[in-house]
């Protein structure tokens, strides 16, 4: 599960370069795609694009060689990407293709999270992470994010940059799974976080989610806002929003009634958008077997959202990724699993009107192709994933609105 | 202990239901083959981390056992798709006693990965999907899923 290592710098750059550039035409809309040379090695996977505030790109991956796990990145910059850097490294990892690690980034510096087993023999990880500095030029030791001391399962982190320089991170703990008769449930917890890693305020979002389903979070003009896969005692598993609106948080409320019940792993989290006061939610659902991807839109920083748009039904296994260009547009990314399955972007104007749509790259329904994600900057958005055709790669690409 | 043996019901059973059904005429399958058209399967889609696969396998396990002289076999499939000797390590570590697919005889069945952990498919000795059980499930779920096929379980 856990492996190790080696960038190839000289493989790096023999392809820095290669730069290709298509133009992609949608139902409505004409589209130029550029795959960017990728600063991730052979045997990579597992990973982020995300920008800071000032919309430079940076890029997080995770490689795996001999047995051991290494987290690193590399920032975009005008002469291509800068040569890696490595996060961390470990032969103890939880890797697991839809839990994997998140970058953060943002004026004051970066945090990064990887999974550690941290019982053997067991499926109890601990969420690590180190926190960067660019007054301290450094990486702090890594430091567990929760402080429950038990061993279960933590993980589906997700992370928002606050104003003043600290960090919201998001996840799911297990810590309740462990003891009571039933055993508790997961939970969704959050805390922020300053730049030494210490915790200056924790919270428990929701005593009951689901195990197995990316967080996500976002900044809206009011304040943070989480989504996530609720779980009910009936096993209705639904996407739900909570905001932090002046140092409180909302009652957790569903973004729409899908009433999916099942009990089960969905293995599929929300993605939730926001530029100023909108704010827009993708999600995976597959009630009565029905596999669906659905976007909705609010102008009111998440209080109230539209109905859905069915953005892809049935042919979709989902791993929606949600963004927000400064024309207002939102991009949703999703995988079309016709065969070939093909990563896919729709675009839709704030109305709900669809745009049109870009065919990134031709992939895999399968696990090991992992979950596209994509970051907007402008009017453009990068998108990365990987590419399972031959050794795994992670891959990237631009595409201009 | 009570020991579950494979019956037709009397009703809305086909001639070859009958034929297959029946405990002491059933072949267990053993490996996989594309040529193998007597058993019926129940594939199991799990995965380590997936909480309530983790619950279900004992279940699984010893249904399998009870199964053994039937024509019905339980046969697993890792959702994660790692490598054959990882997930052979993996099926260990989980205590699982039945059946690994390898990704080859996977292929063979034609299954479409499910969109929720656990899934699990009664397939006919034809490959043909009969039922999808999505979500965690318990032994009478399956016996039912297979009781509606027209296969009953005799005690013994």
């Amino acid at each position: 599960m856990i492996k190790p290592i080696k960038i190839p710098i000289a493989a790096l750059f023999v392809s820095l370069f290669a730069w290709s550039l298509d133009f992609v035409s949608g139902a409505s809309a004409q589209t130029q795609l550029q795959n960017l040379p990728s600063p991730a090695p052979i045997n990579s996977s597992l990973s982020r694009v995300v920008a800071n505030e000032s919309g430079e790109i940076y890029l997080s991956w995770v490689s795996q060689n001999a047995g051991q796990a290494t987290l690193a990145y590399s920032q975009l910059s005008s002469e291509g990407w800068n040569t890696p850097e490595e996060i961390s490294q470990g032969s103890d990892w939880f890797v697991n293709w839809a839990d994997f690690p998140t970058l953060s980034v943002d004026s004051s510096g970066m945090v990064a999270h990887w999974l550690q087993l941290s019982a053997k023999g067991t499926y109890d990880y601990d969420i690590r992470a180190r926190f960067y500095s660019r007054d301290r030029q450094a990486w702090t030791n890594p430091k567990t994010v929760h402080t429950d001391g038990i061993n279960a399962e933590h993980g589906f982190v997700s992370m928002l940059p606050l104003e003043d320089g600290t960090t919201l991170i998001t996840w799911l703990d297990g810590r309740e799974t462990k003891h009571g008769d039933p055993l508790g449930a997961m939970t969704l917890r959050a805390g922020v976080f300053d730049k030494y890693g210490t915790a200056a305020k924790e919270w428990e979002l929701d005593h009951r989610v689901c195990d197995c389903c990316q967080t996500s979070s976002a900044m809206t003009e009011k304040g943070p806002i989480v989504v996530y896969r609720d779980r009910t005692a009936q096993e209705v598993r639904d996407i739900f929003t909570t905001r932090l609106i002046d140092g409180i948080w909302t009652s957790p409320k569903p973004i729409h009634n899908d009433n999916w019940q099942i009990a089960g792993c969905p293995v599929n989290g929300p993605s939730v958008a926001a530029k100023n006061e909108k704010v827009a939610v993708a999600w995976f659902s597959a009630k009565d077997d029905t596999p669906k991807v659905q976007l909705v839109m609010s102008n009111d920083n998440g209080l109230s959202f539209s109905e859905p748009i069915v953005v892809e039904s049935p042919n979709t296994n989902g791993r929606v990724g949600t963004a927000i260009l400064d024309s207002g547009s939102i991009v949703v990314s999703w995988i079309d699993t016709t065969e070939p399955a093909r990563i896919m972007l729709s675009r839709y104007a704030t109305t709900g009107e669809f745009l049109g749509y870009t065919e990134v790259a031709r992939s895999s329904a399968s696990r090991r192709s992992g979950f596209p994600i994509i970051e907007a900057v402008g009017n453009s958005v990068f998108i990365t994933w990987t590419d399972i055709s031959s050794v795994p790669q992670v891959k990237v690409a631009r595409i201009d609105y | 202990m009570t020991k579950l043996k494979l019956k037709p019901k009397k009703s809305a059973v086909s001639h070859r239901m009958l034929v297959l059904i029946f405990a002491g005429m059933a072949t267990f399958l053993q490996p996989l083959s594309a040529a193998d058209n007597e058993s019926w399967r129940i594939v199991n889609y799990w995965s380590e981390w997936c909480a309530p696969c983790r619950v279900e396998i004992p279940m699984f396990n010893e249904l399998s056992r009870r199964l053994a002289k039937s024509n019905v076999i339980i046969v697993g499939v890792n959702f994660d798709e790692d490598p054959r000797d990882l997930t052979l390590e993996i099926a260990d570590d989980m205590g699982i006693e039945f059946q690994t697919l390898s990704q080859q005889e996977l292929d063979l069945l034609g299954l479409k990965p499910p969109n929720v952990l656990p899934t699990t498919y009664l397939l006919s000795p034809a490959n043909e999907v009969m039922a999808k059980l999505i979500g965690m499930q318990s032994e009478q779920d399956i016996i039912d899923a297979l009781t509606h096929q027209g296969l009953t379980l005799l005690k013994q």
